[in-house]
């Protein structure tokens, strides 16, 4: 075995591994310029990451073309710059952040914007008409945000002092789209803010950021009264009534968004994020019986007062009956023609640019995951899905390590909430779920998504790299 | 371009989609199956790897929830000459070492998480934590397997550390000092 592990702490070199170069070392430590093993680990991966991407580019121009064509190439290698660059801030301001966090969301990324060119080139769209450039164009915005992040907020307990604020901030964001004049009502949900004809922006994406702030804040402050007291029943702790409070403004949040924006998985992602965050901070199995059948009492309700929450059900349940599959607006013809998309593909998937996914309704956003599993097959589906337990699983992993309680609920929300959105996502698509309209992260082209889930990704680097600034003695018996 | 090609060049695609992932897996290795400890374990319940997303720590973190906060103010408000700066090892493989302390709470086990990492027969994974608590440094025991001894005494509750009292976890000894 190595002297180091993925963690980059030395064990036998030296006894105690220097702090963080901006403070300053005590008395009788030495400070030791460590080579910086785990950035030239990040950098190997990232250039990997960018061969994958470029190569799935030139495969789409092969496949659905016949011969190659650079422009686009160029643009994706402008992309690569980009992810380089924030590779070298991290060298300068995040020495000791996680490696994997990078690669995975820059292969993620470059696999979204290879399928929505392909897509593009179904259609016949080129130039800024088209959801690739634009697509690129905002990955690019998001990697300059994700930088700016890691500039902006040198320590994550900084947000701490923000807790009121972001709370604030996220219920802004919400409301936002009610705004007449400046939402936007696109497919019948409300969730859209637009400036002018030519960018719409989806501020709910940004709202889970400052919502997972917000919880990580209230709950570490408060999470003594929600976790001690309380009666047991049925071999379970349950809170007392005048503490239900806050489970039951986010409901209620949450069902504010399904009646009001129409929009189902938000909600669901919201209340979700918020559910969890509170099991992991009491560690009371109550509160989730508690908030999984209220939810689920509102869904049921929803589903039998409101219209459109009543299709999508339905859909779900039936969607190969005729009167389903023929029904205009919000019958299960996009489901169906997503499922027939993924049988098409098979195991290996029918080549890149071999495919049809373009028969599907909006192949590049809702069903990217559908268009990607024609494509790419079960075998690259699952690629792609092992990517996100990945992710995940590294975000867990810095909340699992953090030292201080705000970090810990903040890194582990923040990897939650991308693991949830996915599994709404691809949950909707497979029909395991009633389908909703939520993006998949770094995938579906959308510029908030992306500018959200990378600013997630720096947030998770600032987190892991705080983590493992700590000063550290280790004793080898 | 024939059927031929594309389709192995599919499957290269594939492949190298796989290689990726499996570059990450090997990479991270030691985070999915734990450190490898120098001596054969005689402490069975400190075995498990510090993998796994366990609540148990958040929750034992429970117990002192605000500290973080509340700990820092009073650090901060306290400030006398009295308050410890730094923990020295007194006996073991690295006696006379000085660990700084901050204000963050250490943790003390054989886990790669804790911030001072003790491997030894002795030593449970996270064996125990030291925390700032209105301004003085308490020790708490995480339901270790052998136990964490202040001045002889095994530690049952959290306990303030005074100054120069020894603390004991598994074969290593240290003490806080001004």
């Amino acid at each position: 075995m190595s002297d180091t592990d993925a963690t980059g702490r030395i064990s036998t070199s030296s006894p105690v591994t220097p702090p963080a170069p901006t403070a300053t070392p005590p008395d009788g430590m030495r400070r030791i310029r460590m080579p910086q093993r785990l950035r030239n680990l990040e950098f190997w991966l990232l250039l990997m990451a960018c061969f994958i991407n470029a190569s799935a580019i030139v495969l789409v121009q092969l496949g659905a073309l016949g011969r190659i064509d650079t422009q686009l190439v160029l643009l994706g290698a402008g992309l690569s710059v980009l992810v380089f660059g924030l590779h070298i801030v991290m060298r300068f301001v995040a020495r000791d952040a996680d490696p994997f966090l990078l690669p995975i969301a820059t292969v993620l990324n470059g696999l979204g914007i290879a399928q929505i060119y392909r897509i593009d080139i179904a259609f016949g769209d080129s130039g800024w008409e088209s959801a690739s450039v634009r697509q690129i164009a905002w990955s690019a915005i998001a990697i300059i945000a994700a930088i700016g992040t890691m500039l902006l907020i040198r320590n994550h307990r900084v947000l701490f002092r923000y807790t009121y604020l972001s709370g604030l901030i996220a219920i802004v964001l919400l409301l936002l789209p009610l705004v007449p004049g400046l939402g936007q009502e696109i497919n019948g949900a409300r969730v859209w803010i637009s400036f002018g004809s030519f960018a719409t922006f989806q501020p709910g994406e940004i709202a889970k950021i400052a919502l997972a702030v917000f919880f990580a804040g209230y709950l570490v402050r408060n999470r003594d009264s929600l976790s001690m007291v309380g009666t047991k029943f049925l071999g379970m702790r349950f809170p007392r009534a005048r503490d239900l409070g806050p489970l039951l403004i986010v409901w209620a949040l949450s069902m504010a968004v399904i009646v009001f924006q129409r929009d189902l998985g938000t909600a669901l992602l919201y209340f979700g994020l918020f559910l969890v965050m509170l099991y992991v901070a009491t560690s009371r199995l109550s509160w989730v019986v508690l908030g999984l059948s209220l939810f689920l009492a509102g869904a049921l309700i929803a589903s039998q007062t409101l219209d459109y929450v009543h299709a999508r059900f339905e859909n779900w349940l039936v969607p190969f009956s005729d009167a389903r599959y023929d029904a205009d607006p919000g019958g299960s013809y996009q489901l169906v023609q997503g499922l027939f998309g993924l049988a098409n593909g098979g195991l290996i998937g029918t080549g890149w640019g071999r495919g049809s996914p373009d028969i599907t309704p909006v192949p590049q956003s809702d069903y990217i995951i559908a268009s990607l599993g024609e494509e790419l097959g079960l075998a690259g589906l699952f690629a792609i899905f092992a990517l996100y337990v990945l992710l995940v699983a590294r975000g867990f992993r810095i909340g699992f390590a953090g030292q201080d309680d705000f970090g810990k609920l903040l890194g582990v929300g923040l990897a939650f909430v991308v693991a949830l959105q996915v599994f709404i996502v691809v949950g909707g698509v497979t029909r395991v779920i009633p389908l909703t309209g939520l993006t998949t992260p770094f995938l579906a082209a959308g510029g908030s998504s992306l500018i959200a889930n990378w600013i997630i990704v720096a947030l998770l680097l600032r987190l892991s790299d705080t983590v493992r600034n700590h000063p550290r003695l280790v004793i080898d018996g | 371009m024939s059927e031929l090609t594309l389709l192995v060049l599919q499957l290269g695609f594939l492949l190298l989609l796989w290689v990726f992932i499996f570059a990450i897996v090997y990479a991270l290795r030691s985070d999915l199956f734990g450190q490898r400890v120098r001596k054969l374990q005689t402490d069975g319940t400190g075995a498990t790897p510090p993998g796994g997303f366990a609540a148990a720590p958040v929750k034992a973190a429970a117990a002192a929830g605000g500290a973080g906060a509340a700990g820092a103010a009073g650090a901060a408000a306290s400030g006398s000459s009295d308050s410890p700066s730094k923990l020295v090892i007194t006996s073991g493989q690295k006696a006379g070492t000085e660990f700084p302390l901050g204000r963050d709470e250490i943790t003390i086990g054989r886990s790669s998480d804790s911030a001072i990492i003790i491997r030894d027969d002795y030593t449970s994974t996270h064996h125990a934590r030291m925390m700032l608590w209105n301004g003085r440094w308490m020790i708490q025991d995480l339901d270790s397997t052998n136990g964490t001894f202040l001045d002889g005494a095994r530690v049952t509750a959290p306990v303030p550390i005074p100054l120069g009292a020894t603390i004991k976890v598994g074969a290593t000894t240290f003490e806080l000092r001004r």
